[in-house]
């Protein structure tokens, strides 16, 4: 067995350090912010939140976009290095897939809760029922329950047969470190892995063929949440372009945490080896390139916008650019699609103290970005009697809070229990790399 | 006095315990009680069972269902009446399993013509308020009903060996003939006593202009159907002023049948009369008068003891000459000189009123009663007050002192329907009966006289009306029932009696409106006042929702947006939105009023067409006691009022606080422009109708009926009836005032208001907007599972129990019309009150306009009972029969000779937003442009 991947199995193996309880710590709060925000959803109802009529939705659809794009962005970026065989799937793939499903789980709690009467969720699937009911097919809302499943199941296959091979290894060295229980626990989760050829055979096989599922998927999952505004009558949603915008403003915030990860991961985890200069470079240019595809998508909705024949749809964008919404909207565009312009710097998107908080500003970027959407999207609706506000609530902070803090508590433990970067790419690039070594 | 009790019941001595002849059962025949009475030496415990009716002295349903299956009396119509300031509204009221649920308009009744306004509506909810008082009172704690006999023999006992020296009877306005003969009854029992009326929208002015004109308390009652032209000088014609759901009735039809009336309005508030007028004058206060004299001298009235100049009243004067039957209307807050201006413009111009003689038992300058009752308050001259029906410890002038002279009195006495300021403050408190649950009797605006008769059992046992009292007081306890009997026996002869009862029970009218007085004008009517004083003045005007605070406790009131602001749940200084503009306000700043060295914390709020120089403060809000609905909304007026009970007084001051504490309202707009949710033709003019939008979709057959209406936004005068119908009937929840904040409001039919024109003097057009019920209804096909559906006839339905709350048909829903549970409301609508023909819904649920469903279905299972089929008209929506004007029309459009076919084949047929393709069966008809110039 290769020695190089050992400081990776021993991040996931060895006591935690005090940081890291701390993290532990403060998103394990967050996680009581989330229960009792959920628990006031579930006891007191959705009036606990501050949306009304118009604003029948508000944070719950924002975040849900929100943590879709991440997910989406995060898998298509994992799934690109699968099926492009590239080298700094090695380094990142792993965890950009862990933050997708992170993501997904966060993204997951939204659909449900926001019902008004979330326990029946299932009447939304088609079952076989003695009423003889079945959903309606041509509400936007069945796709999306469509989607949010496939998508689960996707993206957590798509990790999961990535990372048999080194739960295997793990098993191992559990084993001998004389930790019977633990070694058992990865065992059965490494489904017998053994590492023949037969196995690599078949892994390769089903990894790839998942990681071209996935990308179908990403565009399916984001579109759909997509058309549940653009099918409606509202003047500023209803546009066919609304599921391009939404998938191409969506890269960045999942690109932006796949970054931020590297660099604190690098830092925290000591991985600068696995996790290079070279690695951050193609990362951070890849954040530029998916901030300037978002520019463009701004630029093309100004244009067509006011270009729109539509006297209703104009002004309902220019009250989104213009009038009350201009804060959100121009702060998406200034930090989706011009911030991380910076990482075409190779200095800045070398440093930890430049990417991370481009990166989540870019995240928080496409929250303004939803947020302009779903609630600014209704400050010219048809009959202007009915216009108004939308404020959260602080069970709706909670919820958000507590969903990002669930997506930190999965990605360290995540960093903690299981391999952060693959190890067995790893060891088969080092591999690689000494056998073009010999051949020279 | 005795010492046997507690301190805490002060100085009455105790009751004697009950005889036990006194325990026996009550005799039925109240003669024979009399005579029980006097053969007992009239024992103090049987007054507490003689005092009431008995259960059967139950009211007389009008339409009992005589099928089987509900032939129980208890699902039966009433015909009866509402009081409004002491004047009535006829009513139909439908009880289901005994309690009353809905109140109707009565089509015989003079002040309803089948019409509610929203305080009818509204009656069924205070009917079943739970913080309604329920107990006779001493001090504040509740005592048996033999302690306030006890008290009241001996103070009888005590007046009669005075004469009533130091008695006062302080009630409302009352037009009630028993009451009156009681009252008479009592002042002659006890000579020194004296009855005062308060009102604190008395409009003593127009009593005194009489007196001036004609030397006799009458009234002048405007006929809308046959007058040219109106000219209304800070008159509410067809929202506030008496009889106004008639006057609103003639005016439209007048106006449907191309007579319309031109409507001109001169006013310091804007009501919903000057939004539908064709010619509007914002005039502060201090020039009402002198308008007055110059569009009469204009006219070329004699008389004149002076002239005076405005600018528009020669344009005034040109159009009321031009049109034959023009009447001048003064209404309420305007002096005696300006009503007594307008009796003479009118004899000048042969208008179209009658006059007729004051409906009220003893028509009085109330507001003088009061500040005399209060100087002899203060003065020691009082030593017993009965206030019944009345709350002057809140809603007389604070400068009054009123309340603080009430303490000190050694015998109080309050009958109200809630424990409120004036109950607080009185030895005795006693509950009053519900209109619904009671006997009596009533005039309308124009004298017509009506029996009340009880639609419901009591709801608080031990509630007594002014004629249990009033009775007690002379010896003769006397229901309410026996009392009303005897009157009309009086009235009727005995002879008729049996007959004409049956029928006023009936009818739910006892007489008709007297005959018209034929009287010339008395030299030296014209007392002009001395002019007002320059600055900034108050205007007092009443709430359009809760009047002068009577109706403060009503929920469904209080929640309903105003027509004109919007507001809800308060009230906010109204003022033009230029002066706050001038004066650096911003909408919902609050400013600290001062008038005559009173303050008062009010938010300021703009009214566009608000006259300049003066700002209304509404009355009504702000109380004290009465409950949790009313208490501490808004800000208190009446600590501003002067204590002469002006309506506008001058030297106003402003400051600022530096909040910002906005008024709940549904409006963020302040003024909305109709884009082209309005459309307006001219006289004559026919809309161009679209061609039909090519569909994808099939139509969807309707072999049977298809339902559809249509609402004439040129009838619409924005009253809120119809919304307020549609609350009582469809069991539409309050959701409170957070809730209104948040925009989580569920009238299911909203009136949207739209002002065109500039700021200054807008006109503004109301829209009622239901469900449309679109035949290619957005929110259908959004519904993850099929929760909202078309039905074979063509209405939009939602199935409750299908829906789990995605909220994504409201979002797809152009018009808003669909309200979303988010909270439970079940358990505060789960009440008597509910409609049972109505399923309450649960959180978590979306719901909206049926188009009464129930009512639909009730009339086919009875068309389908008699073997026939449905008429048209059978079927009427509940905003549809509340509507004053008639704008709603409702109907079978399969059928091409009904009602709702016919308007919508009228020219001015339009849908709202017809553009989006989806075909509503709610359309509209256009307005009529007929304002001056246009």
């Amino acid at each position: 067995m290769s020695d190089i991947t050992v400081p990776v199995a021993e991040a996931a193996l060895r006591p935690g350090a005090w940081s890291f309880r701390l993290s532990v710590a403060a998103c394990a709060m967050g996680i009581i912010v989330l229960a009792a925000s959920v628990a006031a959803v579930l006891v007191w109802g959705v009036g606990v939140w501050g949306n009304n009529i118009p604003h029948v939705w508000g944070f719950d659809l924002i975040a849900y976009a929100w943590w879709i794009g991440i997910a989406n962005a995060a898998s298509l970026f994992a799934s690109i290095l699968v099926l492009r065989r590239h080298g700094l799937r090695t380094a990142v793939n792993r965890f950009a897939e862990a933050a997708a499903l992170a993501a997904i789980l966060a993204a997951g709690f939204y659909p449900i809760l926001h019902l008004g009467r979330a326990w029946l969720f299932y009447w939304t699937l088609s079952y076989p029922s003695y009423t003889g009911l079945w959903p309606q097919f041509g509400s936007a809302l069945v796709w999306d329950f469509w989607g949010i499943m496939s998508h689960i199941i996707v993206t957590s296959l798509f990790w999961y047969i990535g990372l048999i091979p080194d739960l295997a290894t793990m098993r191992d060295r559990a084993a001998m470190a004389g930790r019977t229980t633990l070694a058992r626990a990865y065992g059965l989760l490494a489904l017998g892995w053994r590492g023949s050829v037969a196995h690599w055979h078949r892994h390769q096989a089903a990894y790839r063929m998942v990681a071209a599922l996935v990308l179908p998927l990403l565009l399916w999952a984001q579109t759909v949440v997509a058309l549940e505004f653009a099918t409606t009558v509202v003047p500023a949603w209803h546009q066919a372009r609304l599921p391009l915008h939404v998938i191409v403003t969506g890269l960045p915030s999942g690109l932006g945490i796949v970054l931020a990860l590297a660099a604190v991961l690098r830092v925290a985890l000591s991985l600068e080896r696995f996790i290079d200069d070279k690695d951050m470079d193609l990362l951070g240019q890849l954040v530029a390139c998916a901030a300037l595809a978002a520019g463009l998508a701004y630029a093309h909705e100004l244009l067509v916008g006011f270009l729109e024949e539509d006297p209703t749809t104009r002004a309902a964008l220019a009250a989104r650019v213009l009038g009350d919404g201009a804060t959100a909207y121009w702060g998406a565009v200034l930090l989706v699609a011009l911030l991380p312009q910076l990482l075409w710097s190779a200095t800045l998107r070398r440093h930890a103290l430049a990417t991370v908080p481009i990166g989540l500003l870019a995240a928080a970027g496409v929250w303004l970005d939803r947020w302009s959407i779903v609630v600014d999207g209704l400050l010219r609706p048809h009959l202007p009697s009915m216009s108004r506000g939308y404020s959260p609530s602080l069970a709706e902070w909670g919820l958000l809070g507590g969903t990002i803090a669930l997506f930190g508590l999965v990605l360290l433990l995540f960093g903690r229990v299981i391999p952060a970067v693959s190890m067995y790419e790893t060891r088969h690039e080092e591999s690689e790399a000494e056998a073009e070594e010999e051949e020279r | 006095m005795s010492t046997s009790l507690p301190p805490r019941h002060g100085p009455d001595p105790a009751p004697e315990p009950p005889q036990p002849a006194a325990l026996a059962p009550a005799p039925h025949n109240a003669v024979e009680r009399r005579d029980a009475l006097k053969l007992m030496g009239a024992s103090l415990a049987l007054a507490a069972v003689a005092g009431c009716d008995e259960a059967q002295e139950h009211g007389h349903p009008l339409y009992a269902p005589a099928r089987a299956a509900h032939a129980e009396v208890s699902d039966a119509e009433y015909a009866t009446v509402l009081e409004l300031d002491g004047l009535s509204r006829g009513v139909f009221v439908r009880t289901r399993n005994g309690h009353a649920v809905k109140v109707q308009g009565n089509p015989r009744h003079p002040a309803s013509l089948g019409a509610t306004d929203v305080f009818a509506e509204a009656s069924v909810l205070s009917l079943h308020d739970p913080n309604r008082s329920r107990r006779i009172r001493r001090d504040g704690r509740p005592v048996p009903p033999a302690m306030l006999d006890a008290a009241m023999e001996r103070l009888r006992a005590d007046l009669s060996a005075r004469g009533g020296q130091g008695l006062r009877i302080l009630t409302g306005p009352v037009s009630s003939p028993t009451i009156g003969r009681v009252m008479g009854a009592v002042l002659a029992a006890f000579p020194e006593a004296r009855w005062h009326q308060h009102d604190p929208l008395s409009d003593d002015a127009a009593l005194e202009a009489a007196m001036r004109a004609y030397d006799q308390p009458l009234i002048s009652v405007p006929d809308p159907g046959r007058a040219g032209a109106i000219l209304c000088i800070g008159a509410d014609l067809l929202g506030q002023a008496p009889g106004h759901l008639r006057h609103a009735r003639e005016w439209i039809n007048a106006r449907e049948a191309g007579r319309a009336p031109r409507l001109i309005v001169a006013e310091a508030t804007p009501s919903i009369t000057g939004a539908r007028a064709d010619l509007r004058i914002p005039l502060h206060p201090a020039e009402a008068e002198p308008f007055a004299r110059a569009v009469a001298a204009a006219l070329g009235v004699e008389g004149l003891a002076a002239r005076a100049e405005h600018p528009a009243a020669g344009d005034v004067a040109a159009l009321l000459r031009a049109s034959p039957g023009a009447v001048v209307v003064a209404g309420l807050g305007q002096g005696a000189a300006v009503h007594a201006l307008a009796h003479a413009m009118n004899a000048h111009l042969g208008a179209a009123r009658r006059l007729l003689p004051h409906p009220l038992v003893r028509p009085e300058p109330m507001a003088a009663s009061l500040v005399e009752l209060a100087a002899d308050m203060a003065a020691g001259r009082v030593t017993h007050l009965l206030m019944l029906g009345t709350n002057p410890a809140y809603d007389a002038p604070a400068a009054l002192g009123f309340a603080e002279a009430l303490r000190d009195l050694p015998f109080t006495l309050h009958l109200g329907f809630r424990q409120d300021e004036t109950a607080r403050l009185c030895h005795w408190h006693l509950p009053q009966p519900h209109p619904l649950e009671a006997w009596g009797d009533s005039r309308a605006f124009d004298g017509t006289p009506a029996i009340r008769q009880p639609a419901t059992a009591t709801l608080a046992e031990e509630a007594r009306g002014e004629v249990e009292l009033l009775s007690a007081l002379l010896g003769a306890p006397l229901g309410a029932y026996q009392a009303v009997q005897e009157t009309w026996r009086e009235t009727w002869g005995e002879a008729s009696f049996p007959a004409r009862w049956a029928a006023a029970l009936e009818e739910g009218l006892a007489g008709e409106a007297p005959p018209p007085l034929d009287l010339s004008l008395r030299p030296g009517w014209d007392r002009p006042s001395p002019p007002m004083p320059a600055g900034m003045a108050a205007v007092f005007a009443p709430d359009p929702h809760i009047r002068a605070g009577q109706e403060a406790h009503d929920a469904w009131l209080q929640e309903m947006p105003r027509p004109l602001t919007k507001i809800t749940w308060g009230n906010a200084a109204l003022m033009a939105p230029a002066m706050m503009v001038e004066l650096g306000l911003a909408p919902g700043d609050e400013v600290e009023l001062e008038l005559g060295g009173r303050r008062v914390l009010a938010p300021c709020w703009p009214l566009p067409g608000h006259a300049a120089g003066c700002v209304t403060l509404p009355l009504g809000s702000g109380r004290r006691a009465g409950g949790p609905v009313g208490e501490g909304r808004g800000f208190d007026a009446y600590v501003l009022r002067p204590a002469d009970g002006a309506w506008s007084a001058p030297g106003l001051s402003f400051r600022p606080t530096g909040r910002n504490r906005p008024p709940i309202t549904t409006d963020s707009h302040h003024r909305l422009d109709p884009v082209e949710a309005i459309r307006s033709v001219l006289p004559g003019e026919v809309l161009p109708q679209p061609e039909r939008d090519a569909s994808l979709y099939r139509d969807w057959p309707y072999p049977g009926h298809a339902w559809g209406m249509a609402i004439d936004i040129d009838a619409c005068i924005g009253c809120n009836a119809c919304a307020m119908a549609c609350q009582a009937e469809n069991n539409v929840p309050v959701v409170g005032p957070l809730a209104v904040q948040q925009g989580r409001e569920m009238h299911w039919l909203r009136v949207d208001r739209y002002h065109h024109g500039v700021d200054e003097n807008p006109g503004a057009s109301f829209q009622p907007v239901p469900c449309m019920h679109c035949e290619q209804a957005p929110c259908e096909p959004v519904c993850p599972v099929n929760a909202t559906l078309h039905d074979h006839e063509g209405l939009n339905l939602m199935v409750y129990p299908r829906c789990v709350g995605t909220r994504t048909c409201s979002n797809n829903c152009p018009y808003k019309v669909r309200r979303f549970n988010w909270a439970d409301h079940r358990r505060l609508l789960d009440t008597p009150a509910r409609n049972p023909d109505v399923t309450l819904r649960t959180r978590g649920v979306m719901e909206k306009c049926t188009y009464c469903i129930q009512r639909i279905t009730t009339a086919r299972s009875q068309a389908s009972t008699e073997g026939r089929p449905l008429r048209d008209g059978e079927v009427e929506t509940a905003c549809q029969r509340a509507c004053p004007t008639r704008a709603i029309t409702f109907g079978d459009i399969n059928d091409p000779d009904s009602a709702v076919s016919r308007a919508k084949r009228n020219g001015r047929h339009y849908a709202l937003l017809g553009q989006l393709g989806t075909r509503p069966r709610t359309t509209y008809l256009a307005r009529v442009r007929t304002e001056v110039g246009s």
